[in-house]
């Protein structure tokens, strides 16, 4: 036994690396939606990247340990409460066993991750332990978690005398370069940027946009101006991707997000940075957005310092792990 | 030979190799031998590659790409070298292979039927004869997984997308969208115009390969009386 689901909070759900090889089949890769909070946050408690993590929204759901564990929190907008204390998110925590965990909204964001050393138990699907809420596939039965679900760990953890947050951490001044300036999204031009219409194509832009409510893990509706094309076109289905900018017909954009179709016929107006994705997946309805255009030589070079910064990331968490545990 | 092709970005770690805006089964077949070749000769950094009618995402890890030609400044270039070459050098013979067809039983009882044969002035009997009497192409599976996209369907039943979606329909429905032809795979919303349904599961999650069909396939309907449909019944 390991820890007990007391309320289930929204749309609380096991997610991991996402599922590669079956595009092909109209199975796309789904995991996180912001893998940098999901990667560090294994890192903390002495993963790799991509053990499997549970997402969650608010509302946040509401934990029972059975057994004493090692945990961590990452993500925006969450603080742990276990009992009367606080706890911040981004430090490796130790919780004794009979605690109850639950969280609360302290600032902007939208999505934390909860790791556990060794990873939370899920089911693998297709190669991936990461939910498939479509299919009802992977992660904790393929679905979200329900009242008195019981969450099982993969690895073992010694005895604890005492709930406490260690010492290491995810620094603020590294937050800052992946949540800031915070309502900046990079993107670069993607394959139909060129049919939009000059006066749209600057609009992109220069307008201010904003998140509808209608925004799920599958993708953002925008709402700021309506863009136009030259001349209307009937696209055939062609591939679409994670932060993949599409037009639809009313004028509006939506960007696509974890749980996107593999395949789409609105045209593809831009495409969103990897490294902006997570700064993306915090924000919320109503959450304002303003676009700024980067170069494709620009945008690798930038996936190339967010690989480097988690790669930094993962060895100094590793070795504040091994030196504390004396591992 | 002449470049009919284009190399662009879908973003820093997808290419797309598009051939057009065409629904065309020459053009197809070449979309899936490159998606084939991939799987069989990858480049270092390569992730997958997902085949639609007319165009190949080609997905890839941008810094394990630009590790494996330090000439090349850019992934996004290395990669596009790479995938011109592969299309130069892709087998010929591959284009003609015939495939073998695949026969998918289908009760014609769709709710849709009969606004088909109306809108052509045709009988349902003459309908079901007409789509009946092709073999299909399945040129990609997409927008939910396992839905196939085959084509292209007779004109003379061909007939545009229902105005308003469905908010449901149930899984194994045939239905009609232009001259594309579809099965759902699972319970979904949808606007295709549905004509009938099949008794077999085109998609099972439970299998290692969950798809009955495949890009590339070849499929023909047949139609089967009530009582067989419950014999073959999958679901």
């Amino acid at each position: 036994m390991s820890i007990e689901v007391i309320k289930p909070g929204l749309l609380s759900n096991l997610v991991a690396s996402g599922r590669a090889g079956f595009r092909y089949l109209g199975v796309g890769p789904c995991g996180a939606m912001d893998s940098f909070a999901m990667k560090t946050s294994n890192y903390l408690v002495g993963n790799n990247g991509d053990a499997t993590t549970l997402e969650m929204n608010f509302p946040a759901p509401e934990l029972l340990f059975q057994e004493d564990q090692f945990v961590s929190l990452t993500g925006r907008g969450f603080q742990v409460y276990i009992n009367e204390n606080t706890f911040s998110s981004g430090k490796p925590l130790l919780v004794k066993k009979g605690e109850v965990m639950r969280f609360e909204k302290v600032e902007a964001g939208s999505r934390a991750y909860l790791a556990v050393h060794g990873g939370w138990k899920a089911q693998e699907w297709l190669g991936s332990f990461t939910t498939h809420l479509g299919v009802k596939a992977g992660g904790y039965m393929g679905r979200v978690l329900q009242k008195g679900d019981v969450l099982q760990t993969n690895g073992l953890f010694q005895q604890i005398n005492e709930t406490k947050a260690l010492s290491w951490g995810i620094s603020k001044n590294e937050l800052d370069k992946i949540y800031f300036p915070s309502n900046e999204i990079r993107i670069i031009s993607c394959v139909e940027t060129d049919l939009l219409s000059k006066e749209s194509k600057e609009s992109l832009l220069t307008v201010e946009f904003r998140i509808t409510g209608q925004s799920n893990r599958m993708g953002f509706r925008l709402e700021g101006k309506k863009l136009v094309l030259n001349e209307s076109i009937e696209l055939i289905s062609s591939p679409v991707d994670f932060g993949t900018i599409q037009l639809l017909p009313d004028g509006n954009l939506i960007i696509l997000m974890a749980d996107h179709q593999t395949t789409g016929g609105y045209p593809r107006v831009a495409s969103v940075i990897k490294p902006d994705l997570p700064k993306l997946a915090q924000m919320s309805p109503n959450d304002k957005i303003n676009f700024r255009l980067i170069s494709l030589d620009e945008a690798e070079g930038e996936f190339q310092l967010r690989e480097k910064l988690l790669t930094e990331l993962k060895q100094a968490c590793l070795t504040q792990y091994k030196n504390y545990f004396k591992v | 030979m002449r470049k009919n092709y284009s190399v662009t970005p879908l973003n820093e770690s997808a290419a797309l190799v598009s051939f057009g805006n065409v629904i065309d089964e020459a053009v197809n077949q070449k979309v899936i031998s490159l998606h084939k070749f991939l799987a069989y000769k990858p480049f270092k950094g390569f992730v997958e590659s997902a085949p639609a009618y007319s165009s190949l995402a080609v997905f890839y890890n941008p810094i394990e790409a630009i590790q494996s030609d330090t000439k090349i400044k850019s992934s996004f270039d290395f990669v596009k070298n790479y995938l011109e070459n592969a299309l130069t050098n892709l087998p010929q013979a591959e284009e003609l292979k015939e495939n073998q067809v695949i026969g998918i039983p289908v009760l014609y009882d769709g709710e849709d039927l009969q606004f088909v044969a109306n809108l052509h002035q045709l009988t349902l009997d003459e309908v079901i004869a007409i789509h009946t009497s092709k073999t299909y192409r399945v040129f990609m599976v997409g927008f939910l997984p396992g839905f196939p996209y085959m084509g292209t369907v007779d004109e003379r039943v061909a007939t545009p997308r229902k105005n308003s979606p469905r908010t449901s329909v149930p899984a194994g429905s045939v239905g009609i969208a232009g001259y594309q032809t579809g099965i759902y795979p699972q319970t979904s919303p949808g606007g295709w115009q549905l004509i009938g349904r099949t008794p077999f599961k085109i998609f099972d999650k439970e299998k290692s390969s969950p798809c009955l069909l495949n890009p590339g396939d070849s499929i023909r309907f047949y139609a089967v009386g009530k009582k067989d449909f419950e014999t073959l019944n999958e679901y």
